[in-house]
């Protein structure tokens, strides 16, 4: 279907309706492997739940933050980081919406909160790597970090642990939190200020 | 009066200076901005673009300072571009192009779908409107990027090598466009192609090594040509290394101004 309508021309730029599907496709995923979960002896385990699920979302914000007409794009009339803060906010609170149902019931610990916290600190990271490295790389810091931490912080413990092993700390952990909040606050005001790297033959 | 006046215009690319210290007035008409790789004229387009800041100096397009926000959104909305890579979103078609780079321009919401359809006819392209852009040719996308940039009938219409890969009849066509443009815009264009310059600017601009090594008609640069034995085919294009080794030579510069 043609249009002309600047909004929904700006959103298919950015291929939100692919975004949006991925999203959901993302939480369905996270929904059904924590179904498989209960399989294992220990049911409650939720760590893979929390710390992966949140990146993959985070993995599909980051790509869908490309501008193909990036020199086009900077001829604009109006300023850009209002578009792009809302549509990084917009979509973080969508993925972070989507995927929670997968540990509804596991308030205590690795439940909500740790899901909601991950997801903000994930797409933290992604956007202010769209901004270094572009769009299409974005997911690549975050998924090298989360996975590090998941694979080495099983033994971490006390306060300093608790920044930077923020993906795998309870819901409930102040520090874990702050570091997650501030990777949201930085990377967001970095891509919203100066948006993805242009990767044509200018990046 | 002059719609375009730099001063002093410094750029750095990292250690190499791509322009140093210009300074050029432009007017309405049909300019030519012609100089070997490297010359710095796509930076001085991507300045005049608004796209790329200065190191030094002063812009002023369509009577207002760059510098100052509100100027800067006023001169967008009268300003067309195309850049030499300017991309495009796979899944739209020319029509949806044309009209994403109008909503960038705020053009007014009701009168997006005539202007983009006029702007797609100019080009010769009334019959693809519908098509995806992905499923033209090299020229035909290359036409695109003419419409998205004459969208919003800009004042000051800004072209890095617009005929790359148009067929010699499309360039014809395109050059008779220039000139239709350039009876009421300022319309700066960057090519290598001499002849382009001769068949449709009003003036011309050199740029040797991010300075001005020549500024006149397409005429006198014609002339020129006529009256020197340096390599060329043409005239003008004698005209052209002429102009550039005169200016490369010390004490002989400013024989060619």
């Amino acid at each position: 279907m043609t249009t002309t309508r600047g909004p929904l021309l700006y959103a298919r730029s950015r291929a939100l309706p692919l975004t949006l599907a991925a999203l959901a496709a993302t939480a369905a995923f996270a929904v059904w492997a924590a179904g498989r979960l209960d399989a294992y002896l220990d049911p409650d385990r939720r760590v893979p739940i929390v710390a992966l699920a949140p990146l993959l979302a985070s993995a599909v914000i980051g790509t869908s933050l490309y501008s193909a007409s990036d020199e086009l794009d900077r001829t604009a009339v109006r300023p850009w980081w209002p578009r792009r803060l809302a549509q990084l906010a917009g979509l973080a609170a969508l993925a972070a919406l989507l995927v929670t149902p997968a540990v509804l019931g596991h308030t205590e610990n690795f439940g909500p909160p740790a899901v909601i916290r991950n997801t903000l600190g994930c797409t933290g990271v992604t956007a202010a790597a769209a901004v270094l490295l572009g769009a299409r790389l974005s997911w690549l810091p975050a998924f090298v970090y989360v996975t590090g931490v998941y694979l080495g912080s099983t033994t971490a413990h006390g306060r300093a642990a608790t920044v930077w092993a923020w993906p795998m700390q309870p819901g409930s952990q102040p520090g874990a939190w702050v570091t997650a909040l501030t990777a949201f606050a930085a990377g967001a005001a970095l891509y919203a200020v100066r948006g993805a790297r242009p990767e044509g033959p200018r990046g | 009066m002059s719609s375009l006046r730099v001063t002093g215009l410094r750029v750095r690319h990292r250690k190499t200076l791509a322009l140093d210290s210009l300074d050029l007035a432009l007017g309405t008409g049909v300019h030519g901005l012609l100089g070997p790789n490297g010359a710095g004229k796509t930076s001085l387009i991507r300045v005049l673009a608004t796209v790329a800041r200065p190191d030094a100096g002063r812009v002023e397009l369509l009577g207002e300072d760059i510098a100052g926000h509100r100027g800067l959104a006023g001169v967008r909305r009268r300003l067309g571009y195309l850049p030499q890579e300017f991309g495009y979103y796979p899944g739209f078609t020319v029509r949806e192009f044309v009209a994403y780079v109008a909503w960038l321009k705020e053009v007014p919401a009701a009168r997006v779908a005539a202007a983009v359809e006029r702007a797609v006819t100019r080009v010769g392209l009334a019959d693809r409107i519908d098509a995806k852009v992905r499923t033209l040719s090299g020229g035909m996308v290359r036409r695109v990027g003419i419409a998205q940039a004459i969208v919003n009938d800009p004042a000051l219409l800004l072209l890095d090598e617009p005929t790359a890969g148009l067929d010699p009849e499309q360039r014809v066509e395109f050059r008779a466009l220039l000139r239709e443009l350039g009876a009421a815009a300022t319309v700066v264009v960057s090519t290598h192609l001499v002849e382009d310059v001769a068949a449709a600017c009003t003036e011309v601009t050199l740029l040797d090594a991010g300075r001005i090594a020549y500024r006149g008609t397409p005429e006198a640069l014609t002339l020129l040509g006529e009256a020197s034995d340096g390599p060329g085919d043409h005239p003008i294009e004698r005209g052209y290394t002429a102009a550039l080794r005169a200016h490369r030579t010390p004490g002989a510069r400013e024989g060619v101004r």
